[in-house]
């Protein structure tokens, strides 16, 4: 392998990709796997990552598809949050992508680096979570594939590049909350995805920023099955509020394991999970009944917040709350 | 159908102002002493940059190698928008854009909009609606701005908001810069002549 003495490898295809990986590992070099930059690029700045070959991803054009198949949908490494904005095939996802960061970072932060950096707060681990999302990594030993919680609960291969991520095509609405400071420039600290399928009759629900990854909430999800009228796809009143309780408490139940954050105590992030989990459970479950006692304590539509956005509904849903302006409706968001 | 649409979908490679020999010899010879060299397409000129460290982002590479001072420095963490520029047409934080990673994209400063009439609109709006005071995120704004409304000529007041978000002005508390993008807006004869803020428009 000849060594570009400047550290600056492009490869164009995925073989490529991973055989520069391996050589580099096998020359001593520390190598980083880039895609958009938006993580690699200020740790660098900032020393706290120090490289010496640095393997830049933007030319392997087989890691920047998205694609349908009959029953799953597939997204490149590559692809770009805005890529994902205005995909019609998943709302849920497309939602999530929306409110990640600004539009700079949306247009330049990838899938495959929200995997690679593997941030507790990342917006679209959280979603892909309760997507039951699948994680395919490539490294000399082959192609692999495995449940992304699995992924993020493993350490890291050194010599694996990821390539995709696959999730079920959506049978039902999905929407995604979180909280915390000014969006574009901050993280969230609790973000919250309900993923419903009213064709399996399930309902998934992952918390974020209340662990090192995403958390599943598999009591109340064990609930929401029961409790939801999967003929009409709603609930009764009560239980969105019986949803958040049993996410508050499963979150109290995770507490040793709460990050510190510089804002969020763990306190404020237990009762945060709940009131999310309360809100998204609603907005994707129509609870007809008693709607304006609801609305005001679960649904206090913000529109100009960045973070209450009325949400993406499956295609064949009614919107939840028709006071509130569908703000997808404004037209095709970033697509390009 | 015409054949010339089929390759059209692989932008092509910008020029190569050096000759093949003269070419590997700057290669070998920054290799000799580790460092990099490559070529960066800036608002329409080809600059070569050598000699500079692996991790250089973007933005460190055109304001401290190129002098390209458009380009301004602010948080270094992608969060403040000013060094925003447009890379193959879309709008990036150059901070959070690894510069040797840049070599065959089109990378365009606020110095580069210029010969576009909605760049020189903007910036002339900018003036007159009082959206600049310290003008220190004005580049990266105008850049943004420029980018929006290219992309969506009717954005409302919410899309125009979601699309700055990124940028941020510490100074005029955003009101006057959504102003002068709704007064380009009204001058292109885009927003209904007296329309509000908050007038739903539908094209």
């Amino acid at each position: 392998m000849h060594w570009s003495a400047s550290g600056m490898l492009r490869p164009s295809t995925v073989g490529e990709a991973v055989e520069m990986l391996s050589a580099a590992r096998a020359a001593g070099l520390e190598a980083a796997l880039l895609g958009g930059g938006t993580d690699l690029v200020p740790a660098l700045r900032a020393g706290q990552r120090q490289v010496q070959t640095i393997i830049g991803l933007r030319r392997v054009l087989e890691l920047r598809v998205r694609g349908a198949g009959a029953d799953r949908l597939t997204i490149g490494a590559g692809v770009t949050y805005t890529d994902l904005v205005g995909w019609s095939l998943s709302p849920g996802l497309a939602r999530a992508a929306r409110v990640v960061g600004s539009a700079q970072i949306r247009n330049t932060g990838t899938v495959g680096g929200a995997l690679g950096s593997a941030r507790p707060a990342s917006d679209l681990l959280t979603f892909l979570t309760a997507a039951d999302a699948e994680v395919l990594t490539v490294s000399p030993r082959g192609p692999r594939r495995q449940p992304l919680a699995r992924f993020l609960a493993a350490r890291p291969e050194p010599d694996a590049l990821v390539t995709a991520v696959r999730l079920a095509r959506p049978g039902g609405p999905a929407t995604y909350l979180k909280i915390g400071g000014r969006q574009a420039a901050y993280p969230a600290e609790v973000s919250c995805a309900v993923v419903v399928d009213r064709v399996r009759h399930t309902l998934a629900c992952a918390v974020g920023g209340i662990g090192r990854q995403p958390v599943r909430m598999v009591e109340a999800e064990a609930y929401a099955q029961a409790a939801v009228d999967w003929a009409t796809g709603t609930v009764s009143s009560a239980a969105a509020a019986r949803f958040a309780d049993l996410v508050t408490e499963a979150t109290q139940a995770l507490t040793p394991t709460l990050p510190v954050g510089p804002h969020g105590s763990a306190r404020y992030r237990i009762h945060a999970a709940g009131v999310l989990a309360g809100r998204a459970f609603a907005r994707c479950l129509n609870p007809a009944i008693a709607r304006p006692a609801l609305a005001a304590t679960l649904l206090p539509a913000a529109p100009h917040s960045d973070f209450l956005r009325p949400d993406t509904f499956g295609p064949d849903t009614p919107h939840a709350d028709p006071a509130t302006p569908h703000v997808d409706g404004t037209g095709p968001q970033g697509a390009r | 159908m015409s054949g010339s649409e089929a390759g059209s979908n692989a932008g092509p490679e910008p020029p190569r102002p050096l000759g093949a020999e003269a070419e590997a010899e700057a290669e070998a010879a920054a290799e000799a002493g580790g460092l990099a060299l490559y070529r960066l397409n800036v608002d329409g000129f080809l600059r070569t940059v050598s000699g500079a460290w692996l991790g250089d982002s973007l933005l460190t590479v055109l304001r401290d190698r190129l002098g390209v001072t458009a380009v301004k420095d602010a948080c270094e963490q992608g969060r403040c928008g000013a060094c925003s520029v447009l890379i193959d047409g879309r709008l990036a934080a150059s901070c959070t854009v690894l510069a040797a990673d840049a070599d065959g994209t089109r990378v365009v400063t606020v110095a580069g909009l210029g010969a576009s009439g909605l760049a020189r609109a903007i910036q002339a709006r900018f003036l007159s609606e009082g959206a600049v005071q310290c003008g220190f995120c004005t580049p990266g704004f105008v850049v943004a701005v420029t980018e929006l409304l290219t992309r969506r000529p009717d954005a409302d007041d919410q899309e125009i908001r979601e699309a700055l978000a990124g940028n941020l002005c510490r100074c005029t508390g955003y009101g006057r810069i959504v102003a002068a993008i709704r007064a380009v807006q009204q001058e292109r004869g885009i927003l209904p002549i007296g329309g509000e803020d908050d007038v739903e428009w539908h094209p």
